[in-house]
């Protein structure tokens, strides 16, 4: 083994790192440095700013207004509730829809592709953009966001529940055709048995993710607590957003914390007999 | 249970059939019916009218007519948009990297230095994601007023949330032999992190990184709206003003580039498999 | 000279294990110790103790003069190195990358958290390399090599520490018989040859008896057999094996002499 006679080596042959880990670290930077520019990167206004920042913090420290409890409540009321009406308005939908877009059990191969493609654009956009669709066609109100959070989610359900479907093991769906069944039978008995139970892990997932979005629908009319966000942000009342930011902060934790005792519970099996 | 074979079939006919076992209790027509009316009553509640809804069928059929004619003037405009945008997801990615760097080893049960810190740094991933972006975005820009820039600290501080955690328990998952063999070598944390933690996570992280990346363009898109740059706050003003051709013109311009870093992401985390 | 010295060392576990029962036990400084054993009697937990990896919930380890308390591991760690049963080698990184962390203890964390190490470092690896013959793999990722092949890596990152004591956990247990021979004759080679304190768990009572110095049978965390190879009859391997159930005692005796 030849060694070269630097002080410091790395351990390869030529003595320095490899180019598969050099080559696009050193092309990243150079694409950040690029872009620093269009990002209007500027490192002194962003340390003389932080001394607005840290003011704008400790104007948030004010007392609650707690006048604004009620409010607040039956806004967050609604909020959840939108989420969860969604979320199962779409389970549902994904459902027949993954099945059709799954290509073990689509009825054609130009069905499978077209809903595969459709349902990529229904979650391609983000779920405020969609809100803001849906505003301009029913109108403001809850009804715009839940219609948001479904349209999204179906896109990402139905996906998932085909892909659940497509590794379905063809011998159980073998084994019930063989004795007579009928499509739909085959789908009851064969096929989702073995793709619903990933299905819950991914929906509790999708809960927690649209409780986060449904936070913020308001901003554009969409129903929920993010019109009262950011009015109050508009208008200087502290005292609301300090409420408003604390209580979005729990919600979103408190369905974290059920989500992911959840999800172990499904890893370990404990969600139904082994 | 099981009858021996005995030199008369019959027999075994004769016999009285076994009884079923009592069928175990099943609550969940109980559970089912609960679900049925809680939603029946989050519907009642919202103020939704299904029957109303699909009576103004039609009405929808004649508003998504409205976006058939996408108006492509403005195109070159909308392009540079669209790059500040992709931009400020890039710059909120690797803020979230650098976060996620520090962050996760303290995370991660295994290799933070102390309980009380893996609380903390734990604690502290959990808030950074409870934090909607949009919410981080409007602090920033409230702080360091408009622009892109704002947005991508919003990006990059919710998104570390996500990538910490998903990078700290992949960490959790490291092999207790091999975290054994380099420290009975003397190793500190540092030195243990460097030749055990990220070589082993390196292509499950780089996952997670386009992941976050992905997640974060979807996102970058719609910061503009309150005022961190980027095409958001375009699309915002021409639903507002019901311009109908230029918003589709827009929303075709987004849908085709997330489509593409979609399609991108997905084949460079193929290649890394 | 003893460099290791075990005084009244119990371990209990959470679960209510108790694996070590009162050992006393004092190594003598470049001797061949092997420590046999059935499953359970807790020859793994002693060894684990001499380096730190378990913390004894009553009794003291000294290293040479140093008691083994968790603030001052990495300097035990410098002088008492590990070789494991499943290798414990870091699957991704190359030959020679995985024997430089044998010299993580002595290097600050700066230069060596880029994987750079110091010209002086790469020369011990070579030489351990060259020890355990495997330097024509020298830059292979590890998980492409053999059993045998691993646990030379093991020892070769051991060699790099230029520890005073070499401690190995069923070094052979998960390796066929040759592969287990060569192994066994590099150990004893190093301490032959490098003066190195050796201390050897093991299964098997054929290579008990033909490498080490000096035998110490454990059974459930006592020490109940303590001599030279010559003086293991068959009563002391009884003794050294026996358990309540008569059956799993000649299991476990089956085993040991195969």
């Amino acid at each position: 083994m030849l060694l070269p006679s630097a002080k410091w080596r790395w351990p390869s042959p030529s003595g320095l790192p490899s180019w598969k880990l050099t080559g696009p670290l050193l092309a990243l930077l150079t694409v950040l440095w690029a872009t620093a520019p269009m990002v209007e990167l500027n490192l002194p206004r962003l340390a003389s700013s932080s001394g607005r920042f840290f003011h704008f913090a400790g104007q948030l420290v004010e007392m609650p207004d707690w006048g604004y409890f009620p409010q607040l409540v039956l806004k967050l009321i609604e909020t959840v509730e939108m989420t969860v009406l969604g979320t199962f308005i779409a389970t549902l939908v994904s459902l027949p829809l993954g099945v059709l877009a799954a290509s073990n059990t689509s009825p054609h191969p130009w069905v499978c592709r077209l809903i595969r493609d459709l349902l990529s654009l229904m979650r391609a956009m983000p779920e405020l953009v969609w809100a803001l669709v849906f505003v301009s066609a029913v109108g403001l109100g809850p009804l715009a966001g839940t219609m948001a959070l479904a349209w999204v989610t179906v896109g990402f359900l139905g996906k998932i529940f085909a892909e659940a479907i497509e590794v379905v093991s063809p011998k159980a769906m073998e084994g019930v055709r063989a004795h007579g069944a009928g499509r739909m039978q085959v789908l009851q008995f064969a096929v989702l048995p073995q793709a619903l139970p990933d299905l819950v892990g991914t929906v509790a997932y999708i809960l927690d993710h649209n409780l986060r979005s449904a936070t913020i629908l308001g901003l554009v009319g969409a129903g929920g607590i993010g019109y009262d966000l950011i009015m109050s942000m508009r208008m200087f009342q502290y005292g609301r957003l300090i409420m408003i930011m604390a209580a979005i902060y729990l919600l979103v934790t408190a369905l974290d914390r059920v989500s992911d005792h959840l999800r172990g519970q499904v890893i370990h099996g404990q969600l139904y007999e082994q | 249970m099981g009858s021996s074979m005995s030199s008369e079939p019959l027999a075994a006919l004769r016999r009285p059939v076994q009884p079923l076992p009592p069928r175990p209790r099943d609550y969940a027509w109980a559970w089912a019916a609960g679900v049925v009316a809680l939603l029946l009553g989050i519907t009642w509640h919202l103020g939704i009218n299904f029957a109303a809804l699909a009576a103004g069928l039609g009405d929808i059929a004649e508003y998504v007519h409205r976006y058939s004619t996408p108006n492509f003037t403005d195109w070159s405009r909308y392009l540079a948009l669209m790059g500040i945008t992709l931009a400020t997801a890039l710059w909120g990615t690797a803020i979230a990297a650098g976060l996620s760097f520090i962050l996760a080893p303290l995370a991660a049960k295994n290799f933070s230095p102390h309980p009380v810190v893996y609380r903390g740094a734990r604690e502290i991933l959990n808030f950074m994601r409870a934090m909607p972006d949009l919410v981080l975005a409007l602090m920033f820009v409230a702080a360091i007023g408009l622009g892109p820039f704002p947005g991508a600290l919003a990006l990059g501080v919710h998104s570390s949330g996500f990538l910490g955690k998903f990078l700290a328990e992949c960490m959790e998952r490291v092999d207790k032999d091999t975290c054994e063999g380099v420290a009975s070598t003397g190793a500190g944390f540092i030195q243990r992190l460097a030749f055990v933690a990220w070589p082993t996570i390196l292509p499950e992280g780089l996952g997670y990184l386009l992941f976050i990346l992905d997640r974060n363009v979807r996102m970058a898109s719609v910061l503009g709206m309150v005022g961190a740059g980027g095409i958001g706050f375009e699309l915002y003003n021409s639903l507002r003003m019901f311009n109908y051709d230029q918003s589709a013109a827009m929303i075709l311009v987004i849908l085709a580039t997330l489509l593409l870093i979609d399609h991108a992401a997905s084949w460079l985390r193929r290649r890394l498999e | 000279m003893s460099i290791i010295t075990v005084r009244s060392a119990a371990k209990r576990y959470p679960n209510g294990c108790q694996a070590l029962n009162g050992v006393d036990l004092m190594i003598q400084d470049g001797s061949f110790t092997v420590i046999l054993g059935p499953s359970g009697s807790g020859k793994s937990t002693l060894l684990r103790l001499m380096n730190g990896l378990e913390t004894p919930s009553s009794g003291e380890i000294f290293v040479g003069q140093d008691l083994v308390i968790p603030k001052n591991l990495i300097s035990i760690r410098c002088e008492v190195a590990m070789v494991f049963q499943r290798f414990n080698l870091v699957d991704r990184l190359s030959v020679l990358t995985n024997v430089l962390t044998g010299r993580l203890g002595r290097r600050s964390w700066l230069g060596t958290m880029f994987h750079l190490f110091r010209a002086e470092d790469m020369a011990i690896a070579a030489n351990a390399l060259d020890r355990v013959s495997l330097t024509d793999r020298v830059w292979s990722r590890v998980d492409k090599l053999s059993g045998g092949q691993q646990q030379r890596v093991g020892i070769a990152r051991a060699l790099a520490q230029q520890p005073k004591v070499i401690l190995a956990d069923e070094p052979v247990a998960s390796l066929d018989p040759v592969s287990g021979e060569e192994i066994m004759l590099l150990l004893r080679a190093i301490c032959d040859q490098d003066g190195i304190t050796v201390v050897v768990n093991l299964h098997q009572v054929e290579l008990a008896r033909r490498f080490a110095d000096r035998v110490i049978g454990l059974n459930e965390g006592k020490i109940v057999f303590d001599g030279r190879p010559e003086q293991m009859t068959p009563q002391a391997l009884d003794t050294i094996y026996q358990r309540g159930d008569d059956a799993a005692a000649k299991r476990e005796m089956a085993l040991a002499l195969a």
